[in-house]
């Protein structure tokens, strides 16, 4: 009975500790949504959109996390090989929903290349994933304006002057991508209660979803489980270590390039120059404000982290304007949450590390004692 | 087992190309331009209509009086329609249902109705729509591409 008593305040403590940012988002989701006067309905709709355009992309985060590479900011690779087969299919001319079809395709080779090349300097950054994934994407980004600004053009044809600088070469800094836009999310939509499902979109996320759930319990998915709990034991154990970290990045990449399509094709417009640079993240808050963490991720907090997230998004600007009587802070406050929740994330992370590090420690103290 | 990994690969890369090369084909995206205008061919005047109507899928996309240009906009390498013409105010409407074979690397393709209608030869009636950049276009644009907006200049010739 004592011990029960006991252990219910301590579980109730874990999990408010495990859920603060969630929490913490639902406390002011519920303060933000009287304030800002948008209808149910309005407000439904956006965050259908919204979870519809993001949350592939914030599924192709968690196969890294299950290998123990941490929160992958190299998706923005990924992004940019979608974005540069987006603007060829726009050039070749290639609509509807062939185009977004033909878009992914030419995004997986680039997106494999990217992914290994992420993927080996990760290997040899071991420990210092995050960071270095992070400065990867700044170094790719500058190759990415090379191609795009000097060779697109010049080297690489581009047939429409639409596209084209009117210098004769480098890309346009934004790309009109009406003739696919919202093809996916039109197909087998449907309106329920006065919010539009858009069918075709969520049943690929769905699919995504049991792919991610089957590819756990493959050999693969196992080794990478493996590798992210020890990678000492998984190496004992038989496993490539590196080749199976290099996979998970490479997986990771080509599906931020899909999920940057599916993202473009709701948006309906490609900024050239910027689309990718705070999509990863973008993406990494909307995960962390699901409750993931660094070492631990699940299908659940991708969506309750879309969810969240993105109707504080949605709420932030107009909650802001009236309680303050100026927009800019509720556009300020989005920006200050997205780096807000990263930071408080990692803190996080390195305050339980060292803790559980210290406990064992002290546990091993303690047996040493015992056997003297 | 290598060697079965190979395959399964190289047969996945096949399909995957399969694809790509099959949405090259059907998603091609074309605008086929409908003029109702006076047509000069072999020496020979051949009059606009008082009116056409233009149908694709039963759907009314353009309804052109004498000098009027309309437009639709399709995928794939051929396109069908219907037409609706009334040659002379207060005269029979008569119908005409076409599918033309598009050439892949023309965006835009101008067909003149009038000469469509009284089946001349394809070149007769059937040319490439060519647009002409405007004097806004030619201007060079900005580019900013980093988020401190450092605008490459000097590189764009601004």
């Amino acid at each position: 009975m004592n011990t029960k008593k006991s252990s219910a305040p301590k579980r109730a403590l874990t999990f408010l500790s495990n859920s603060a940012v969630p929490l913490m988002f639902i406390i002011i989701i519920a303060i933000c949504i009287p304030i800002s006067g948008f209808s149910p309905t309005f407000l439904l709709n956006e965050v259908m959109t919204r979870l519809s355009r993001n949350a592939f992309l914030i599924l192709s985060l968690l196969i890294p996390i299950m290998a123990g590479m941490g929160l992958n900011f190299g998706m923005t690779l990924g992004a940019m090989a979608a974005e540069i087969a987006l603007i060829f299919v726009t050039d070749w001319q290639i609509w509807g929903i062939p185009g977004i079809v033909l878009a992914m395709i030419l995004s997986i080779p680039l997106s494999v290349i990217l992914g290994i090349l992420c993927g080996k300097i990760l290997n040899a950054a071991q420990g210092r994933e995050m960071i270095t994934s992070y400065i990867i994407s700044f170094f790719m980004n500058g190759v990415y304006q090379l191609i795009v600004l000097y060779m697109m053009g010049s080297l690489i044809p581009i047939l429409h002057g639409n596209i084209e600088l009117p210098r004769g070469y480098g890309v346009r800094s934004s790309v009109d991508l009406t003739n696919i836009r919202k093809t996916l999310d039109n197909l087998l939509a449907i309106n329920i209660a006065g919010v539009r499902i858009p069918v075709a979109t969520l049943l690929i996320i769905a699919l995504m979803c049991l792919i991610i759930v089957w590819f756990r319990r493959t050999k693969l998915g196992q080794d990478m489980r493996a590798v992210g709990q020890d990678m000492e034991v998984a190496r004992d154990a038989g496993i490539n270590v590196e080749r199976t970290r290099l996979i998970s990045i490479v997986i990771s990449t080509v599906l931020a390039g899909i999920g940057m399509v599916i993202y473009l094709q709701n948006m309906g417009d490609m900024a050239t120059y910027s689309s990718h640079s705070q999509i990863g993240m973008f993406c990494i808050a909307a995960l962390l404000v699901g409750g993931a963490s660094v070492d631990r991720a699940s299908i659940g907090n991708v969506f309750l982290g879309v969810i969240l997230f993105h109707t504080l998004f949605i709420l932030a600007p107009s909650a802001g304007a009236k309680i303050t009587g100026n927009e800019v802070v509720g556009e300020y406050f989005r920006v200050f949450v997205s780096y807000g929740v990263i930071t408080v994330a990692l803190v996080m992370y390195e305050t339980r590390k060292r803790r559980a590090k210290a406990r064992a420690a002290q546990q091993l103290r303690q047996e040493q004692e015992v056997e003297k | 087992m290598k060697t079965r990994r190979i395959l399964f690969c190289a047969c996945a890369i096949l399909v995957l190309i399969a694809i790509a090369c099959a949405m090259l084909v059907i998603g091609r995206g074309h605008t086929m331009y409908f003029d109702n205008k006076d047509l000069e061919y072999d020496g020979q005047t051949y009059a606009a209509s008082h009116r056409i109507n233009v149908y694709v899928n039963d759907e009314r996309v353009a309804r052109l009086s004498e000098g009027d240009r309309g437009l639709a906009t399709f995928t794939g390498q051929s396109f069908s329609f219907d037409l609706v013409v009334t040659r002379v105010d207060d005269g029979e409407e008569e119908n005409f249902s076409y599918t033309l074979k598009v050439p892949y690397a023309e965006d835009g393709i101008i067909v003149n109705l009038p000469g469509l209608i009284e089946d001349l030869p394809e070149d007769a009636w059937m040319s490439e729509f060519v647009p002409v950049p405007s004097v806004e276009e030619e201007e060079d644009e900005e580019i900013v591409i980093d988020e401190f907006d450092m605008a490459m200049e000097d590189d764009m010739g601004a």
